[in-house]
């Protein structure tokens, strides 16, 4: 699964997130710490409360029974009975006995005797020193009492009958008073009452039933807890300063260490990318870490190295582009190179248009030169023409070869008259060349045709633009027919001039027909074999119109004059494959279609047969192609034909013996069939060494290995001298007629 | 010797059942009608043909002090009837200990005239034979009682521990004594501390109540023996430490006196530890050869 683009982000961005990710965690940590210890501190004081108030209960309980206790041993006292009887020395005994005996208590603040009526036995000597002295009588209802001085100050009064020891007659009372605070204080060991908390509530009378509501004291401070507390909040600030300064630490160490060396790395990076200076020096900066200083040093070399490889690179591809676009004969740009060039002007042209001449230089008489001179002249002149051509233009435009003797020279942002006159420098310059010195004793001449885009009165540039060969070749061919203007420039006059002869109905009708498929009517003729009762059609194109039955000479006519090779053998292609597919083809048999050079010369050659595939299993396809072009452009050819061939197409070579010298090439055509000119037919016929010479043809391409068809056998003297000569495969009116393939497949 | 260890195994095993009888002893309370002072005494009677025996304690103690208990039960085993009064020492129905920082205002006579109530009260009871036995200061204020009382009941008198209270070598200082006759000519009878006996100088007493104490010198303890128209017996603890100042001497001076001495060697003032069940041996041996 693809990663989602704002995953990616820069190192700093991840480096932050997990450096927040992991303060937050560390921060609820402590959190959660902090609120745990909280949580015992808080239950910890609260069992304190609790030990505290329950030490309390008892304290206050052992302090009542044991004042309790005490009273009663006082009450039980010999002596205290003595004073009580006979109060004579009461004084003394109060002064120097009492408080010397073991009954008068620490924290007793007074013992006094009370007669029967409860009133004292004797004042006490020291009542202005007492904060809370013993009442001078005791009230009936108050057997204890507690008198309250100050918050930290107070007096518990208690009192006891004394009876006769054998009766329950009452002598009198004794009462004591006890400063209770500190009593409760030194008189128990307080665990968990912090003693200095003790303190009264001002009250008037508290009996010892409710004594422990006027008494307040806290808890003690659990050491423990608040030591630990106190530890737990330092560890936590001890936490939060070691994590700042940790976290300042680990981004002072990830900046130096990673952030800054992989940002300084990337910048660089992104600088070799984006510079086209080759002189790219390292940064200078110099990495703690190895693997990156590495890593910098791998990145410099390994760009130093590709820089090499690139330069290396381009020389060859500079070297292989320029190989695969340049004419190996003459050192100028080839057809490859012109399509390409045309190509991207096409597409470009309605972006950046701009007044355009197209210049066609062609080599009159060339093939009659050729077939005089040899090769190695017709190359010397194209070779030279070449040359001739591409010094004179401006140097800012180029020439190509796009033919045999046909050179192009596109002229951009120029209006027709300097199109023109650069066509007449070159022109002067190829006339004024000597061809003597390379063996050509006659006068070379040259066509030129111009066909000019003036882009501002364009309503259709790409259309014009496409149009600027097919015209320029219109004027070539006004040009050839001139003896006086070897240059010419397209106007749309010198299209009618050259259908003068045919009605522009019919013209109308065939560009149609070419162009959409309408009123084409596919006529076939056998190709028969003369060894075995089989044959196979050669597709014929015809056009007709309602009652307009337009003849093939109309048709190619009309094609050459525009230039609509490729076009028409498109559509004759296209026909072929619908009545393969309509089933129209009779079985047994198979179909022969012919191509045009230029349609040879096309680069999706090979493409226009790929439908046809499935048909080879039961059909037999001869794709026809005439000597002219095969021997033209005999390496191209060979690779686009073996293609086919190797896909089970079976080529035929036309027309052979109506052009070149081809029988040097005979060994090494990539064709199946040779097909003999209608006039090497009609030339058994002839006298009796020209027989003899199409005999000995015809036995050189059998020896070869080829099918020969001969065509145009119209009677059967012809068709036995045919099959005398050697023929495989005999066409002709004697056999059959072309042939609607509508009227063939009705038949069946 | 073998005859001194089956006395010393049946006093255990009497004083055992005595122990148990003990309970069967009561709390007589006795009014002393000068002083208005209610008096106790712990009374057992006996078989009606044996003497009535009057044990008083020493000094500011009780009736149930150790020697007097002691010498009770012994003689309650022995079928003697026994009363044993605690001196209030102006304390009604007192129960403990005087202590020595305690306020003393009890004399030597009103001491007399109790010891005298409670032999009225025995002879009321119908013992027409009384025995009087004492212990330490007991045993002077009973021979100061009976040599004057010249009570035709009273057979005979058993003094224990028998010293006197006044003298240079007791500590009593002869200042103090200065002083409190002084207080006491002048009417003012205001406590003082006094050197006196085992309470040093601790003793808290009003100038009368310490003054008739010191009656009781070694030479009117000597004639009091002398005057005695009745058999007396003198039992002392050969170890007892009031020799360590009044000397044993003092043993000499008895030995003239008609007084029948005894001397238990190795007991204390108390006889206390085994020397209890010697003085028992010795009391009951007296007692046995009194004629009845």
């Amino acid at each position: 699964m693809p990663l989602k683009s704002y995953f990616i982000q820069p190192v700093k961005v991840y480096f932050a997130f997990f450096l927040i990710a992991g303060v937050i965690l560390l921060t609820l940590l402590v959190s959660n710490l902090y609120s745990q210890t909280q949580s015992v501190q808080t239950a910890l004081q609260e069992k304190t409360l609790q030990q505290a108030q329950k030490e309390f209960e008892v304290v206050l309980d052992d302090a009542i029974i044991n004042l309790t206790s005490n009273l009663l041993e006082l009450a039980d006292w010999d002596e205290i009975r003595q004073q009580i009887e006979d109060p004579s020395y009461y004084y003394f005994w109060h002064e120097d006995r009492l408080k010397g005996s073991g009954y008068f208590k620490n924290n007793y603040a007074q013992i006094e005797l009370y007669d029967q009526n409860k009133w004292l036995l004797m004042p006490p000597m020291d009542e202005g020193n007492l904060n809370a002295p013993l009442p001078l009588q005791i009230q009936t209802k108050e057997e204890a009492k507690l008198i309250f001085i100050s918050p930290t100050k107070a007096y518990l009064h208690m009192f006891e009958p004394i009876f006769a020891r054998d009766s329950q007659t009452l002598l009198g009372y004794v009462g004591i008073s006890i400063d209770l605070r500190p009593y409760l204080i030194e008189e128990n060991e307080l665990k968990y009452i912090n003693p200095q908390s003790i303190k009264f509530t001002e009250t008037q009378t508290a009996s010892l039933s409710d004594l422990s509501s006027h008494i307040h004291f806290e808890p003690i401070e659990n050491t423990v807890a608040n030591e630990l507390w106190t530890q737990i909040k330092r560890f936590i600030v001890d936490i939060i300063v070691l994590l700042s300064v940790f976290s300042l630490l680990i981004i002072i160490i990830f900046q130096r260490l990673f952030s800054r060396p992989m940002q300084i790395l990337a910048n660089y990076v992104q600088q070799l990318k984006e510079s086209t200076n080759d002189e790219n020096t390292q940064p200078n900066e110099t990495f703690l870490i190895k693997e990156f200083e590495a890593l910098k040093h791998s990145i410099h070399d390994y760009h130093r190295d590709l820089q090499t490889a690139q330069k290396e690179l381009n020389t060859q591809y500079e070297k292989v582009w320029k190989q695969a676009r340049q004419d190996a004969l003459t050192e100028i740009f080839n057809r490859r190179a012109f399509d390409e060039m045309w190509s991207q002007l096409v597409d470009t042209y309605e972006y950046n248009p701009t007044d355009i001449s197209f210049i066609l230089f062609d080599c009159d008489f060339f093939k009659a030169l050729n077939d005089t001179y040899g090769h190695e002249i017709g190359d010397d002149v194209i070779r030279t023409s070449a040359k001739t051509i591409q010094k004179n233009l401006p140097s800012q435009y180029d020439v190509f070869r796009i033919g045999g003797d046909e050179f192009v020279a596109i002229i951009q942002k120029q209006p027709l008259h300097e199109a023109f006159a650069i066509a007449k420098k070159c022109l002067k310059a190829l006339k004024n060349h000597n061809f003597c010195g390379i063996g050509i004793k006659e006068k070379l001449s040259f066509s030129i045709g111009i066909s000019h885009l003036a882009h501002q009165n364009s309503k259709n540039l790409r259309g014009d633009l496409l149009n600027l060969p097919r015209q320029a070749d219109i004027a070539m061919y006004k040009a050839k027919q001139s003896h006086q203007h070897k240059i010419q420039c397209y106007e749309s006059q010198l299209e009618i001039e050259s259908l003068s002869l045919v009605s522009s109905q019919i013209i109308s009708t065939i560009v149609e027909a070419i162009h959409t498929g309408k009123h084409i009517d596919m006529h076939l003729q056998g190709i028969h074999s003369v060894q075995e009762n089989k044959l196979y059609y050669e597709s014929l194109i015809r056009i007709k119109k309602d009652d307009l039955f337009i003849y093939p000479k109309d048709i190619f006519s009309v094609v050459e004059r525009r230039r609509l090779e490729v076009e028409m053998d498109t559509q004759i292609i296209q026909q072929m494959l619908i009545a393969f597919q309509k089933g129209h083809i009779p079985s047994n048999t198979g179909v022969s279609i012919n191509v045009s050079g230029k349609t040879l010369l096309k680069s999706n050659f090979v493409d226009l047969f790929e439908p046809f595939l499935p048909y080879l299993k039961d059909y037999k396809i001869v794709i026809e192609i005439i000597e002219n072009t095969l021997i033209d452009h005999m390496e191209y050819a060979k690779t686009v034909l073996n293609t086919l061939r190797n896909q089970g197409f079976l080529i035929a070579l036309d027309d052979f013996g109506s052009g070149y010298s081809s029988i040097r090439y005979l060994a090494h055509m990539p064709v199946d069939i040779i097909k003999f000119d209608m006039s090497m037919t009609l030339a058994l016929d002839g006298d009796e060494k020209t027989r003899n010479i199409i005999r000995s043809t015809a036995k050189m391409v059998r020896d070869a290995g080829y099918d020969l068809v001969l065509e145009g056998v119209e009677t059967e003297e012809m068709f036995e001298k045919s099959k005398q000569a050697g023929a495989t495969h005999i066409q002709g009116y004697l056999l059959d007629k072309p042939t609607s393939i509508l009227k063939i497949y009705g038949s069946k | 010797m073998k005859q001194h260890a089956l006395f010393i195994i049946k006093s255990f095993g009497i004083s055992l059942f005595a122990l148990c009888l003990s309970v069967q002893a009561k709390t007589v309370t006795q009014k002393i009608p000068p002083f208005n002072l209610t008096a106790e005494a712990s009374y057992a009677q006996g078989e009606s043909s044996k003497p009535a025996v009057l044990i008083l304690h020493g000094f500011l103690a009780t009736n149930q002090f150790f020697t007097v208990t002691s010498i009770s039960n012994i003689l309650q085993s022995e079928g003697f009837t026994t009363l044993a009064p605690t001196l209030t020492l102006n304390i009604s129905q007192r129960r403990s200990l005087v202590k020595c920082t305690s306020l003393h205002t009890h004399t030597l006579q009103r001491d007399i005239i109790e010891i005298s109530h409670w032999v009225d009260w025995l002879h009321a009871q119908g013992h027409a034979k009384i025995i009087l036995i004492g212990h330490s200061s007991g045993s002077l204020e009973l021979l100061e009682y009976a040599s004057k009382a010249n009570y035709p009941n009273i057979s005979s008198i058993i003094l224990t521990s028998l010293f006197y209270l006044n003298g240079s070598e007791l500590g009593i200082l002869p200042e103090e004594v200065t002083k409190a006759q002084t207080l006491l000519k002048s009417r003012i009878n205001k406590p003082s501390h006094y050197q006196f006996l085992f309470c040093n100088n601790q003793y808290y007493a009003t100038p009368e109540s310490f003054l008739s104490y010191l009656k009781m010198d070694k030479p009117y303890t000597l004639s009091l023996l002398d005057s005695l128209s009745i058999p007396s017996y003198t039992i002392m603890g050969g170890a007892d430490k009031r020799f360590h100042k009044v000397g044993r001497k003092w043993l000499d001076a008895l030995k003239r006196t008609p007084t029948n001495l005894i001397t238990i060697e190795g007991a204390n003032h108390f006889f206390s530890r085994e020397y209890e069940f010697d003085l028992q041996e010795k009391i009951i041996d007296i007692l046995n050869q009194t004629p009845p």
